[in-house]
């Protein structure tokens, strides 16, 4: 396929090319070539990423005894073999090494002409059964016949074989190439992208197509051939801007964010083109019982069955504006059945930690006591901190990181990101009756700070899809946000070459109020454990809501 | 272009046949090479070098003709901002970290600068430095730390000055109080050769702050290249202690931000005991002069109201020779003094035939600024001088009801002028919408794929100031709170005049500075 350049943006956007497409580089053809590194540029790649790690990485005390892992010397040892390595050797070393940390705040991104893009299959595998045994059912199957090519392959078949390897098989050794620091947070986090791939801090898939061996629920067996390809979901008009103030106070997992908007793209093609247009209303099919929402890329509520209960889908935080969230959060809240509201984050991979911190106040009297967070305390923390042009972000850490030296603090002081004062200016306890949390092992960063401070503020029940939240306590900055960061110190750096970048944790969250100074970093939160079900995964969480319902009818009358 | 300029020369030179006493002043001329550099300095019509019999000259008259004028203490990025008080506060303030925790002082003072640093510096730094030369001033301390070197700059800027070496290290500079450890460190660079400029000592004698000056003392920082800025906090015995580490070094006296903030100031007499040079800074907008020409004039009177004996040629050298000399000792290049070598910055000055030149320049307003060069180029003045100077790419302003003519280029293109109308315009643009434009000057920097060093690299600027108490972050939650008042006007008017009656900690000693203007 030859298409004019004019049309490039369009075509990934609606359909997508093949992966080989979009990585051969034909003279004429639609792809370019992804820019190789010479010795001097990965030099640099790792001489960053050194300092980095070793400066500002706020997870590096925790991930050094967690994992037994010394990242900053295996730099150090790839430094002096990365000129002689071949391309693909020296990204995938630097890959492996970072993804070591099991951290999904912290990644690295080779150069590629793909960063906006996400490499798909037309459908979405999930997981029903217990860990033991667990089941992947497709739950989703793009509505386009060409792309899918085999009609026997719907919602419901169950995925047996994958390139000739036992799916489950398949599924566990792709998850050891994820992030996530407990066994079952990187299995939830492999299956989420198992067939989602955000080329934006990650390679492409190796293989280009894929063929799936699956059984129908009759328990016939077939098998299909199906093309990796590359989409470009876009992100959401309402989505938090980089560059904005807010964009210093993300909390998320970013490739799961683009994940998230391509699953959104091709199996909610109303809501992307809606939320896409700027008309939110058209995001809601007429009829539906879903109410209408002004931030449909990230909200989503409807009475459930029998009248009695109320569903607040948060599917992210990632908005720009915290105030409009809040207020949406509000309307809806307000707009649901008043005895009862199951507040269903999982999936969400975080976004504005404002967003997430803020809505607490609406389901509780309590006050709020926010999350803290704190910088690593070492020399390049220090300099940033005391960089005249940081004064507003950083300067409430660095008396702290002074004291540091002398009290051999590895951390600075914990202090919010959300002012306390933000956390408590609307109508507390807004949401009379009874509120339950469900979580997963995706719910992550921004995600995992609400969970806690549900938790931390006895706002109610937690339920929760696997051992715990995702775990991913901190604030997240990319390699463009810390190098603005450093400017003016001896740490300075310059642009990664040809377009590599990064991500890192940069200030580490620990919780407040009983779990006061507990880290949320390979920890995550708990609940009530709950498995999922095919009659889950194929009828609307049927059982799941089901649960939900009971276990907020079992609360006490003062918790009701 | 090299440059003559004749007239009544007070060239507070080191050459004791032209100055044999500090203001000496005769008729005649001074000479400035194409470099920029004074190269000779004639008495009458003596000849000056014969390659420069070609230069353009002009002739001011009677008026006086005196080295720029430096100001060392000042924090040009909060310049537009009018006076500041908190209104809660009812005895003077105790030290510099009292008032940065005032109610009113984020909201009155960060935010607004904040937003003009950010949306638009290039204006900012035009506006503020174009405050400093409509007083005759042609070098200033102060300047906001910048992400890259400036290019079109009006007056010179201490710190950013390196006379095109590259060295940045030629002067250090800190607000903010330092660690000991910091400090020593200092004491090193200047003894490497930098000058080191530091707050220090701030507030009334027997607070805190008082350690500001024991903590610099034992680092090892009394040195020439120290330059202590207020010191107000400073007793007797630091005094001595700075008498018997030798007595060289600097302060930098801010008499009318010292008794804004704390109804007291530097003691002075006890300072010149030492030894050391005492140099004045018109401090910021919030608490201080709108440039180092009206900081003379409240020297003069604090001088006459403590009944210390200071001369008014003390006080000019304060701006001109003395300011010169300390500089010196970091660039290795004179300013404030017109001498073969120096560099070419002066200010003529309106004067009569007989005039007392000391007098005059003390009392002189903007009005009587008739003509600045800096680098040998006239960069503003009025329009005859401007044009005898060969200047005519100017722009226009109002000064005190008189018009002056600017040389004033856009940031990147030296050859076009920029009309000062655009740049108070977008001033005003930033004033009429500070959250818009703040966040369209974070997306301009974010939009930089480049090098944030880089010459091509948007400019970002930053605040040097306590940013205060606020919320996490420093700055509203909600953006439109920020307001941001008029801006303030380059003279010193009857409006801002008026606005020293009953407010700070004076006790109404500077209600005498309208005197001067009226």
């Amino acid at each position: 396929m030859t298409v004019a350049q004019d049309d490039w943006e369009a075509v990934v956007a609606r359909r997508g090319i093949t992966l080989t497409e979009a990585l051969s580089a034909r003279p004429g053809g639609v792809a370019q070539p992804t820019p190789a590194l010479d010795g001097g540029q990965r030099l640099q790649v790792v001489d960053t990423l050194a300092t980095l790690l070793g400066g500002a990485y706020c997870h590096l005390v925790q991930k050094r005894a967690g994992y037994a892992l010394d990242p900053v010397q295996a730099l150090a040892l790839l430094r002096r073999r990365c000129a002689s390595m071949t391309d693909s050797e020296f990204h995938l070393a630097v890959t492996g090494l970072v993804t070591s940390l099991r951290d999904a705040h912290t990644r690295y991104a080779g150069p590629s002409h793909l960063h906006r893009f996400v490499a798909a299959l037309p459908f979405l595998v999930e997981q029903c059964g217990p860990a033991s045994d667990p089941r992947l059912l497709v739950t989703k199957v793009v509505d386009d016949p060409e792309l899918v090519g085999d009609d026997q392959f719907v919602q419901g078949v169950r995925l047996e074989w994958w390139n000739g390897v036992p799916a489950t098989r398949a599924l566990d050794i792709y998850a050891d190439h994820e992030t996530g620091g407990r066994p079952d947070s990187r299995r939830a986090r492999a299956l989420e992208s198992f067939t989602f791939r955000s080329l934006a801090y990650g390679p492409p898939p190796d293989e280009h197509w894929v063929h799936i061996g699956y059984s129908t629920p009759e328990g016939q067996e077939h098998e299909v051939r199906m093309d990796w390809r590359v989409i470009a979901p876009e992100t959401a008009r309402t989505a938090v801007r980089p560059e904005s103030r807010a964009g210093l106070r993300v909390g998320a997992d970013l490739a799961a964010q683009s994940v998230r908007r391509a699953k959104t793209l091709l199996f909610a093609p109303r809501v992307w083109s809606a939320e896409r247009a700027g008309r939110p209303g058209a995001a809601v099919a007429e009829g539906s019982d879903w109410l209408a929402t002004d931030l449909p890329d990230v909200l989503a509520a409807r009475p459930l069955a029998g009248g009695r209960w109320g569903y607040l889908r948060i599917w992210s935080f990632d908005v720009e504006d915290d105030d409009a969230f809040v207020a949406e959060v509000a309307r809806l809240l307000t707009a649901l059945p008043p005895l009862g509201v199951v507040v269903d984050v999982r999936g969400n991979p975080g976004g504005l930690i404002w967003a997430a911190e803020r809505i607490l106040q609406l389901f509780t009297d309590g006050e709020i006591h926010p999350t803290r967070f704190s910088l690593l305390a070492s020399p390049l923390t220090r300099a940033m901190a005391a960089s005249p042009f940081n004064r507003f972000e950083l300067d409430a850490w660095a008396s702290s990181l002074e004291d540091a030296v002398v009290t051999g603090e590895p951390y600075a002081q914990p202090l919010p990101l959300t002012d306390p004062a933000w956390c408590n200016d609307r109508e507390h306890d807004l949401y009379a009756g009874p509120a339950l949390l469900v979580v997963d092992s995706t719910t992550y960063s921004s995600g995992d700070l609400l969970a806690a401070g549900w938790a931390d503020h006895d706002v109610g029940p937690i339920v929760c899809v696997g051992e715990a939240t995702g775990a991913g306590g901190a604030n997240v900055w990319t390699d463009v946000q810390l190098r603005d960061a450093l400017v003016a110190t001896p740490y300075a750096f310059p642009p990664l070459p040809a377009g590599a970048g990064l991500s890192m944790s940069v200030r580490r969250a620990v919780r407040s109020g009983p779990s006061d100074g507990v880290p949320i970093e390979d920890l995550g939160v708990s609940g009530m454990p709950y498995t999922m079900t095919a009659d889950d995964l194929l009828h609307g969480n049927h059982d799941l809501l089901s649960f939900c319902a009971r276990t907020l009818d079992q609360l006490a009358p003062d918790r009701r | 272009m090299a440059l003559v300029v004749r007239g009544r020369v007070v060239p507070l030179s080191t050459d004791p046949t032209l100055s044999p006493e500090p203001m000496a002043a005769f008729r005649g001329r001074v000479w400035i090479g194409d470099d920029g550099v004074v190269a000779a300095v004639t008495r009458g019509n003596r000849r000056g070098p014969a390659d420069l019999a070609d230069a353009t000259q002009v002739d001011v008259g009677d008026d006086l003709v005196i080295p720029g004028l430096v100001d060392l203490h000042n924090h040009l990025a909060y310049d537009t901002l009018p006076l500041w008080v908190e209104p809660r506060q009812q005895v003077p303030f105790l030290h510099h970290n009292s008032w940065p925790r005032a109610a009113s002082y984020s909201s009155s003072v960060t935010w607004p600068a904040y937003a003009f640093i950010t949306a638009a510096p290039e204006e900012l730094l035009a506006y503020v430095e174009t405050k400093a030369i409509v007083g005759g001033t042609t070098s200033i301390q102060g300047s906001p730390p910048k992400n890259r070197p400036r290019d079109g700059w009006i007056v010179r800027n201490v710190e950013d000055e390196t006379f095109g070496s590259g060295n940045a290290n030629l002067v250090y500079a800190s607000t903010l109080t330092l660690k000991p450890t910091v400090l020593a460190d200092r004491a090193n660079k200047m003894r490497a050769g930098s000058t080191f400029i530091y707050h220090c000592a701030e507030g009334q004698p027997g607070s805190v702050v008082a350690q500001e000056f024991r903590d610099a003392a034992d680092a090892g920082c009394l040195q020439p290249h120290f330059v202590a800025v207020h010191c107000c906090a400073a007793d007797a015995q630091a005094w001595d202690r700075w008498r018997a580490a030798g007595g060289a070094g600097a302060v930098v006296w801010s008499p009318f931000s010292n008794l804004w903030l704390y109804g007291r100031t530097t003691d002075v007499p006890a300072a010149l005991a030492t030894g050391i040079d005492v140099c004045l800074g018109s401090d910021w907008a919030p608490s201080g002069t709108k440039h180092v020409l009206g900081e003379l004039k409240v020297a003069r009177i604090l001088a006459d109201a403590n009944g210390w004996e200071i001369a008014d040629a003390d006080l000019v050298q304060a701006v001109t020779s003395r300011a010169g000399d300390v500089l010196q000792r970091g660039w290795d290049r004179q300013v404030g003094r017109l001498q073969p070598g120096a560099i070419g910055d002066l200010v003529v000055v309106a004067a009569s035939r007989r005039a007392n030149p000391a007098r005059t320049v003390v009392r002189a307003t903007e009005r009587d600024v008739r003509l600045v060069v800096v680098d040998g180029q006239a960069r503003y003045g009025e329009g005859a001088l401007m044009a005898a100077a060969g200047v005519n790419a100017t722009t226009t302003l109002e000064v005190a009801g008189e018009t002056r003519h600017l040389a004033l280029h856009r940031p990147g293109d030296p050859s076009a002028v920029w009309e000062w109308d655009e740049v108070v315009q977008r001033l005003e643009e930033v004033r009429r919408d500070p959250k818009g434009q703040i966040e369209g000057g974070l997306a301009r920097l974010a939009a930089w794929a480049g090098p944030l060093d880089s010459p091509e690299a948007p400019l970002r600027l930053a605040l040097d100031m306590p940013t205060g108490l606020g919320p996490v972050g420093g700055l509203p939650k909600d953006l439109t709170r920020i307001a941001i008042p008029p801006l303030e006007t380059l003279a010193h008017d009857d409006a801002w005049l008026a606005s020293l009656h009953g407010r700070g900690f004076h006790a109404d000693v500077l209600d005498g500075l309208a005197g001067y203007y009226s």
